[in-house]
């Protein structure tokens, strides 16, 4: 075990929280039951990975091992990091007849045939989805296995979710990643969020919608509690109006957890006050964002409580409309 | 601009109806149902609002109301000021011990101190009584209940010998004079 | 700062001091020769090896590249964050460690400086007087102030600290270090040590900081000549609870000592999920609890150590070692042990009380760090209704009634009864209402009527109930403390020793006064508004029964009326108590007037003609409708047409409220009548009044345990039983029918 092993296992544990540890290390192959037995879980982390550590050195771990622990742990637990979806375009007509083993192989074989000098490990997940994680080198080093990339497809569908790809490496995955599934290309689909499930959810349309329609249907089926005949709402066509408009947007059952919504405007500036910005050609930049820990949750929530105006602007309704967090709003549109 | 007036219209035998303003609509609606549940002598109805003014078409079918609570949700800025502006579409007499105000989330953390002191302005400007509810508990729920019950019943004439205006003029708010909030410290 | 402060230390004794740390260091050298024989037959045991390493280090050793010091570091680093350190142990890393024979390591070893069981005082002393030698980094000096302050519970005994007060507090004019030493001579003061010597204080307005003021009303309590400034009578801020690197260190190896280790990682594990945000917020309203790590056995075979609190278990082991017992630094610890309570109480310690005043002060209204907004009193209930420190302290001031005034608390209540909702801990508020000290009547009606009559008019009849309760608590308390601590002569009344508040007799007067007013208006439009509830009607004629023996039970000489509004309800009450309890409280009016009447010509006080015309009337009405059947008479209070009467077509209206006919007494006089003729179809009551009737009917009447309605008949109306002669008081001996 050299220095830079015991540092990629050292920053693992200290990544990982106190009360995962004892659960994750169990799941990892490496270590035996018995080995855990020894372990105590009351030290203090720093006391603890050093005997880790040195149980380690002991079993001639191998930074094969070390990354099996990190992808455990991730697949586990993908709600702690920042997940960019991508979209692949242009299906070929073989696309769909893609399997697992192919796809390791040619994946593995694309990208080195790209970069030598990365280490790729591919996993398969209970739910379909194929676990890729990428540590990248170059010519003069080997592969980092600090900052590793991870990639998480579903076979026969378009969509890609990424974290930790930095823009030096965007295209080699890209390409790598186009010719494996057989598609002509790949584009960001402007949709991120910590949690994995609920941002594949949005783009794959898998949460309860409702369609706007002409005849909606009346509210008072909805409403399951007998109002008491002594009270009187004096605004309820308003109130009803406004559920009606947030349901259509937003549909009605449990929505898909998003963090947060950035609309980027590139406008022209319009103020007969302000010579100088009104005439520049540079269109006026500024940068709306929207944070929540269920972002769509309170947008619905502030379209039917009435706190947000209706109906409810495009703007708004296009997040789960196009499946998209990210816009960038010109004088022409969205 | 239609004024919402307190002596239009007959009152109706043993009944006493009351108006919730508040522009978020959650503790409006709990604080209604826990007032009709309540054990009383008198039929008590509950009107919920927004904001005012009230929809000109069910003008037909509102009885008289004896009693206009305002909610302000002290976290909101928003509920204020839905609040003072839902002020202006009530007729002057309202102000003569028929309205009152209550206050939620007093207590919490991110309020800044100022916006209280804004609401108690305004409450002791138009002379009516401040009430605080802490909307959170189902204790503070019921209290604030029996509190409004107490006061319909006066300014609906229940009580023998005491009116809306009278007890407002014992209960109506005040505000602490600066000498004061320097003892607090 | 440097300026601010003019210190004179009149007689430091120096030499003593100086002898008294070799000897110290004499007797650690032997103990050291004693180690260093065990140690030699132990020679193989590294961590031995390693102490004996940071001892014998000489001076100016390299520590960069110093293979030896980093392995022998760690030795000791991984036994401090794991176990805990000994005693020995952390005297000999210490003194390594402030003495910077080595230099840079000195940050890294008070990181790991976690003890396991005490800190020996003598450590201390050695590392205050490396501090003396000023070496020290800043930063550094404040890292080791700190550790102490965090420790200090774990000293094994403070005497020697005290005796180098003088020392510590030199560096007081070190800008950086004020505040920390400013806390820890905060702890250490003791009474006796500021009559030895003498300071003089001369602040100018920036060196009027919150550490600087606590520590000055500390000396203020002790020795109130020597600090010649004016302090603010409430202090803000004060002394932080400094976020240390070794708090939770030091929690892991306690718990980890005292075996809790498998069931605590569990608890961990299960429990952190969704409570964790809102533990931490209310974090500041829980009770420290009483931790110094004090071994027994130490402190047995010494007997200057210190007893820690926390290991009484009974009151005679109170008894043994209450000379040996020291305040913990967290004051709020004394309120969940009840035998630490009661050595507060015994040892009645004026600085104790303000310590435990700041402490909640500090819990109660800056405790929320997180908030900007101080101003408001957030008070997370709902999540930890039973460890709320109010409800702790509510539960303290029941059990003692001290009579000092915990302002902080009394803030806190000003505040908070101006956003109350009226049932919040409703027990609790009101409890510690009822408590507060007298209030100036200037600022009474702002501070408490205003808040109060808003809550208590829109409010239920039961809370109603309860305001009239607790303010007659509070009558009675400040009743009580007035007759126990005023002066003889009279004229000025000292109420609060504790508080810089003091009132004279007549400002004291003007507050009971107000009080006993604004209850009387409350009574009154609370029970018309509560139809004259009797329920309420009960709870205010507790008030009067106060009120009407102010001047025979409590020597204060006032006597207030009650109003109509409270006087008519309870005379024409439906039920008999009401009326009962009335004539009681007029009986002892009657008393006291009399008696104030009597002494009125030798003292200076007075008590105005009107409030005897008051008495006289009701009296003279109270007998001419009970008795006499001379109500709605000319000349009486109640005056009322006689045709308009007559169109209420009730029989001899004037009667209609006498003993027999009054709703509360009719019960009474129909069951009389049907014993005393069981065989009459009609009933005719005013057979009852005729001759021995009527007296064996007013009999009857007091069998039934109306004493108060006896006391006054008897008081007032010259009527003998059995001689029936007519007689000159104020009611007739026979009723007069009419």
């Amino acid at each position: 075990m050299d220095q830079s092993m015991k540092r990629t296992l050292q920053r693992l544990i200290r990544r990982i929280p106190f009360q995962l540890l004892k659960t994750t290390l169990s799941k990892w192959a490496h270590i035996l039951e018995e080995d855990l037995l020894l372990l105590d879980f009351t030290q203090p982390k720093c006391l603890f990975t050093e005997n880790l550590l040195s149980l380690c050195e002991g079993k001639g771990t191998t930074v094969k091992h070390i990354t099996e622990l990190e992808m455990i742990y991730i697949i586990e637990n993908p709600n702690q990091v920042m997940w960019r979806a991508f979209q692949l375009l242009d299906a070929r007509e073989d696309a769909p007849s893609i399997e697992l083993t192919q796809f390791k192989e040619q994946f593995k074989a694309h990208l080195t045939e790209l970069n030598s000098h990365v280490s790729i490990k591919i996993k398969k997940h209970t739910d379909e989805a194929v676990w890729i994680r990428i540590a990248w080198g170059d010519n003069f080093t080997k592969p980092n296995h600090l900052k590793p990339t991870y990639a998480v497809h579903h076979l026969q569908t378009p969509y890609v979710f990424v974290t930790g790809l930095t823009v030096k490496h965007k295209p080699l995955l890209n390409q790598a990643l186009v010719l494996t599934t057989r598609y002509g290309s790949i584009k960001d689909a402007s949709l991120s969020g910590r949690n994995l499930v609920a941002i594949r959810d949005l783009l794959m349309r898998q949460y309860q919608q409702v369609f706007p329609t002409k005849h909606p249907k009346p509210l008072q089926e909805k409403n399951h509690v007998p109002t008491n005949p002594n009270i009187e709402k004096e605004q309820i066509e308003n109130t009803e109006n406004r559920l009606q408009m947030a349901c259509e947007a937003f549909g009605d059952g449990t929505l898909p957890q998003l963090q947060k919504a950035v609309y980027q405007l590139e406008t022209k500036f319009r103020d007969n006050s302000n010579r100088t910005l009104t005439g520049s050609d540079e269109p006026f930049r500024g940068v709306v964002e929207f944070t929540s820990t269920n972002l769509l949750e309170s947008l619905r929530h502030a379209v039917s409580s009435g706190i947000a105006s209706t109906p409810v602007t495009p703007l708004l309704s296009s997040i789960t409309q196009k499946g998209r967090n990210y816009f960038v709003v010109t004088d022409k549109g969205v | 601009m239609s004024l919402l007036k307190p002596f239009s219209k007959l009152p109706e035998l043993n009944t006493a109806n009351i108006l919730l303003v508040e522009n978020e609509e959650q503790f409006q609606q709990i604080l209604a149902e826990t007032i009709v549940l309540l054990k009383k002598n008198v039929n008590v109805n509950v009107r919920l609002a927004r904001s005012l003014p009230l929809p000109i078409e069910n003008e037909k079918f509102r009885p008289r109301i004896d009693l206009v609570v305002f909610i302000i949700n002290l976290t909101s800025e928003l509920s204020y000021q839905s609040a003072e502006v839902s002020l202006k579409f009530l007729d002057p007499d309202y102000f003569l011990g028929k309205v009152c105000f209550l206050v939620t989330n007093a207590r919490n953390a991110s309020v800044p101190p100022e916006r209280l002191i804004s609401v108690r302005k305004l409450v002791a400007s138009l002379h009516c009584p401040l009430l605080f509810a802490e909307d959170q508990m189902t204790d503070g729920v019921n209290t604030a209940a029996h509190r409004l019950l107490a006061i319909l019943k006066v300014t609906s004439g229940h009580v023998p010998m005491a009116t809306g205006l009278y007890l407002s003029s014992l209960t109506r708010c005040t505000v602490p004079s600066d000498i004061d909030q320097q003892n607090f410290d | 700062m440097a300026k601010a402060f003019n210190l004179l230390t009149s007689d430091l004794d120096v030499s003593s001091e100086s002898d008294l740390s070799v000897s110290s260091r004499a007797s650690n050298r032997s103990l050291r020769v004693a180690e260093k024989e065990r140690r030699k037959s132990e020679a193989e045991d590294p961590f031995l090896l390693a102490l004996k390493y940071f001892s014998e280090v000489k001076a100016g050793t390299p520590w960069m590249g110093n293979d030896v010091l980093e392995r022998n570091l760690v030795l000791v680093e991984r036994m401090g964050l794991t176990r805990g350190l000994p005693p020995e142990v952390i005297s000999t890393m210490l003194d390594y460690a402030m003495s910077l024979r080595m230099g840079a390591p000195c940050v890294r070893v008070l990181k790991f400086l976690i003890p396991a069981t005490v800190v020996p005082q003598e450590a201390i002393v050695r590392a205050v007087a490396w501090l003396c030698v000023g070496k020290i980094a800043i930063s550094t000096q404040v890292l080791f102030l700190k550790w102490v302050l965090t420790f200090f519970d774990m000293i094994d005994s403070k005497d020697h600290l005290r005796s180098i007060y003088g020392f510590i507090f030199n560096f007081v004019t070190e800008e950086h270090l004020c505040p920390y030493i400013c806390h820890l001579l905060y702890l250490l003061t003791r009474k006796d040590m500021l009559h030895q010597r003498s300071f003089i204080f001369s602040l100018s307005p920036q060196g009027r900081q919150p550490f600087l003021l606590h520590l000055l009303s500390l000396y203020k309590v002790f020795c109130p000549e020597l600090v010649t400034t004016a302090l603010p009578s409430k202090l803000r801020g004060g002394f932080k609870n400094h976020v240390t690197p070794w708090k939770g260190v030091l929690n892991a190896i306690q718990k980890r000592n005292t075996g809790q280790v498998t069931s605590d990682i569990r608890l961990t594990i299960g429990v952190k999920d969704g409570s964790n945000s809102r533990k931490r917020k209310c974090n500041h309203l829980q009770l420290p609890s009483l931790n110094s790590a004090v071994q027994r056995n130490l402190s047995s075979t010494n007997s200057r150590k210190v007893f820690p609190l926390e290991q009484l278990h009974s009151f005679p082991e109170l008894l043994d070692n209450l000379h040996r017992i020291e305040l913990p630094s967290q004051m709020g610890s004394l309120l969940g042990s009840s035998l630490a309570l009661c050595y507060l109480d015994y040892v009645q310690d004026d600085s104790a009380f303000l310590r435990l005043n700041f402490w909640l002060g500090h819990a109660l209204h800056e405790g929320k760090k997180a908030s900007p907004y101080a101003q408001n009193c957030v008070l997370p209930v709902s999540t930890c209704q039973n460890c709320s420190p109010l409800c702790l302290f509510y539960a303290y001031v029941l059990s003692r009634a001290p009579q000092e005034g915990f302002f902080s608390t009394e803030s806190f209540l000003y505040k908070f009864l101006n956003v109350w909702d009226g049932s919040l801990l409703r027990p609790q508020i009101l409890g510690l209402l009822s408590h507060i000290p007298v209030v100036p009547s200037s600022c009474i009606h702002q501070l408490l009527f205003e808040p109060l009559m808003q809550l208590f008019f829109s409010s239920t009849l039961f809370f109603k109930c309860s305001v009239i309760e607790c303010l007659n608590d509070m009558l009675l308390k400040w009743l009580t403390w007035h007759s126990v601590y005023s002066v003889e002569d009279g004229l000025d009344i000292s109420l609060n020793s504790h508080t810089p508040m003091n009132m004279t007799l007549s400002g004291f007067m003007d507050s009971v006064m107000e009080l006993v007013l604004f209850v009387g208006r409350l009574a009154t439009v609370g029970l018309q508004l509560e139809g004259c509830s009797s329920l309420l009607l009960s709870f205010v004629l507790d008030f009067y029964e106060t009120v009407c023996d102010m001047f025979l039970k409590f020597e204060l000489p006032l006597v207030v009326m009650p109003p109509v509004g409270v006087f008519y309800p309870a005379l024409f009450a439906t039920d008999p108590v009401s009326v009962d309890r009335l004539c009681f409280i007029m009986c002892r009016y009657k008393q006291n007037l009399t008696a104030a009447k009597f002494q009125q010509q030798e003292h200076v006080f007075h008590i105005s003609s009107q409030t005897y015309r008051e008495f006289n009337r009701y009296q003279l009405l109270m007998v001419s409708t009970l008795w006499n059947s001379r109500l709605f008479q000319p000349g009486m209070a109640v005056e009322v047409d006689h045709n308009l009467l007559a169109l209420s077509k009730v029989p001899e209206p004037s009667a209609s409220f006498t003993l027999i006919r009054h709703p509360a007494f009719v019960g009474y006089a129909l069951d009389f009548h049907l014993k005393c003729w069981p065989e009459r179809k009609d009933m005719d009551l005013k057979s009852v009044k005729a001759g021995k009737h009527w007296e064996w009917y007013l009999e009857f009447l007091f069998s039934h345990g109306y004493l108060g309605l006896q006391q006054f008949v008897q008081s007032n109306i010259n009527w003998h039983p059995g001689s029936g002669t007519k007689s000159q008081g104020q009611g007739d001996g026979q009723p007069t029918n009419g």
